[in-house]
């Protein structure tokens, strides 16, 4: 009897199984680590996620490794950051995986295309340096964007897996409140910070500095991805100086040799951001990264 | 352990484009430590690259055949130029070749001081990626390789200043846009320092065999230690080398130690 028991399921269950296709847990490949935290906060447990890149890399360029190219083949979705940051491999390495599902369609998510991006340039040349035509891709040091991203990429999920739209649905809602909570938070300690003025290393915080209604005076690459000139940092010692800056600002995965320079020569203190989620210990997830980021801010006041 | 990039799909075409170098790069490794100018492929390298920067600064385009052109142009003419200092001061032709060496690199410096679009194609010149490599970009590969082998067997490796140039230029710029500049480096010297001392067909074999044997290895462990290709490969072409030379000493020693000293 147990038998013919077990031989009943294991029919049922493979006509279950043919019948949909889709329902293995949904294989996500995230780009960037604060892709593969947002994902994580909407789908927990219901979903498999692997993250291409760590927080000490510059995800401009990536070394390639085999893993990788395994990775995206399994994948039913991949989630980046799109306006160009990753150009320079993610074509490469969804032509290796030779996997259709996640070459375009509703298995190709990019965040850049869910949201507004600042500094679009009005045309493009070659002259203004390394700059995206799609506008400045470090979108993730908004929390306001990073909600609407979370909203797009839920309704994705649900529609590449709708067996637990229920799911994503309740766990976007409970983010949402959270998040929304923690914004709040965020801007009240920060309200000392308003207005005051940074130099940045790399063009990478427009975003962050507009939330918070700060102001970037300066930065070491005189235009993105172009290395300074003798003549752009003698400009940039006085200016930091005149201005009363608050600090110089990096990213975790920066070199910080430039922005050491500069802080010996103005005193005006160096300060390494984590930039994504893994950048310093407190960074554990998306809430982690803006707290460290935050206090990092307001420890360079004094 | 990492059992999932382990896929002939994933490291085939990359063992392919390493083969396809491996074949060209190993008689002309030789010929390179003879000559006693091992860096004459970074140089050689550098000058294509700044050649694509210089055809790019006068506006051409960055996709298609014309900056493949510009590069083996370039390269051609670098390979030129050493033809003739090697001929005029064969003395002085090593500390040339560093000489040239850094000028190409910090002439694309000076001419990308405001194009950094530029530098990414400077940047997937020398540092390109094994893993990258679609079985389409080697077909051209290939046929230039079987090219250039043909050639050389004609001339039976004895190559004239102007003809090894000229064909180490070619070989080069193909090369490093598939594999990257140290894998190149390592396909060339490590192969035919490993086996120096020998000669004929004895010494083709055992350099082919150190070659296959660090390219498949060196993939095989790349993705079982998730670690980059590229930089893995050149570290098991060295280990396969050192293997092979300890082999060697075993079997005929007095032989090779005699040759040795006598070179």
């Amino acid at each position: 009897m147990g038998n013919k028991m077990n031989k009943y399921t294991l029919a049922l269950l493979l006509v279950c199984a043919l019948m949909a296709p889709q329902a293995h847990a949904l294989n996500v490949f995230a780009c960037e680590p604060e892709w593969g935290s947002l994902l994580h906060e909407l789908a927990g447990d219901a979903i498999q996620v692997d993250v291409g890149t760590s927080a000490l890399q510059d995800v401009h360029v990536i070394e390639a490794k085999p893993s990788l190219i395994a990775k995206v083949r399994r994948a039913d979705l991949i989630v980046c950051t799109g306006a160009e940051l990753e150009v320079g491999w993610l074509p490469q390495l969804i032509r290796q995986s030779g996997n259709s599902k996640v070459a375009s369609g509703p298995g190709y998510f990019l965040a850049s295309d869910q949201i507004t991006t600042l500094e679009k340039p009005a045309k493009l040349d070659r002259s203004e340096g390394d700059i995206h035509p799609g506008g400045n891709p470090h979108f993730q040091m908004d929390p306001y964007r990073i909600l609407a991203i979370a909203k797009a990429l839920d309704a994705r999920l649900a529609e590449l897996d709708p067996a637990k739209a229920a799911t994503y649905k309740q766990r976007l809602d409970d983010f949402t409140s959270r998040w929304q909570t923690a914004i709040k938070g965020w801007e009240a300690k920060a309200a000392p910070l308003k207005g005051r003025k940074v130099v940045v290393h790399h063009w990478s915080w427009i975003y962050l500095l507009t939330w918070l209604n700060m102001e970037q005076i300066g930065a070491l690459e005189p235009k993105p991805g172009v290395p300074p000139t003798s003549s752009h940092l003698a400009g940039l010692v006085d200016l930091t100086k005149a201005s009363n800056a608050l600090a110089i600002l990096r990213a975790a995965y920066q070199d910080p040799k430039p922005g050491d320079w500069l802080s010996e020569r103005t005193g005006v203190p160096a300060v390494t951001l984590p930039f994504t989620v893994g950048g310093d210990d407190k960074s554990k997830d998306l809430f982690g990264l803006f707290d460290s980021t935050i206090d990092k801010l307001l420890a360079a006041q004094k | 352990m990492n059992w999932q990039g382990l896929e002939l799909s994933i490291l085939g075409p990359a063992c392919l484009a390493g083969l396809l170098v491996l074949s060209t790069h190993v008689p002309l490794g030789q010929q390179v430590l003879a000559r006693g100018i091992i860096f004459i492929d970074l140089a050689i390298a550098q000058v294509a690259a700044l050649g694509v920067i210089l055809a790019q600064y006068f506006g051409m385009d960055e996709q298609g055949y014309g900056v493949e052109i510009a590069a083996a142009v370039a390269a051609l003419a670098g390979g030129a130029l050493l033809t003739w200092t090697d001929r005029k001061w064969p003395d002085l032709q090593e500390p040339l070749i560093g000489t040239l060496f850094v000028l190409a690199a910090t002439g694309g410096l000076l001419l990308l001081a405001n194009n950094p679009h530029g530098s990414e194609h400077l940047k997937d010149l020398l540092v390109g990626q094994i893993l990258w490599v679609s079985v389409r970009q080697l077909v051209p590969v290939a046929v230039l390789s079987a090219a250039l082998l043909a050639l050389m067997w004609f001339r039976r490796a004895n190559l004239s200043g102007i003809v090894f140039y000229g064909l180490f230029a070619l070989a080069i710029t193909a090369s490093v846009q598939l594999v990257g500049v140290y894998l190149v480096f390592a396909s060339l010297i490590v192969p035919a320092l490993a086996t120096v001392g020998m000669d004929g067909t004895r010494r083709l074999v055992t350099s082919y065999s150190i070659g296959i044997g660090g390219y498949v290895i060196g993939l095989v462990l790349s993705a079982l230690l998730d670690l980059p290709s590229g930089a893995m490969i050149v570290w098991t072409l060295a280990a396969c080398g050192i293997i092979g030379r300890a082999l060697l000493a075993v079997g005929p020693r007095r032989r090779l130690r005699s040759t040795v000293s006598a070179t």
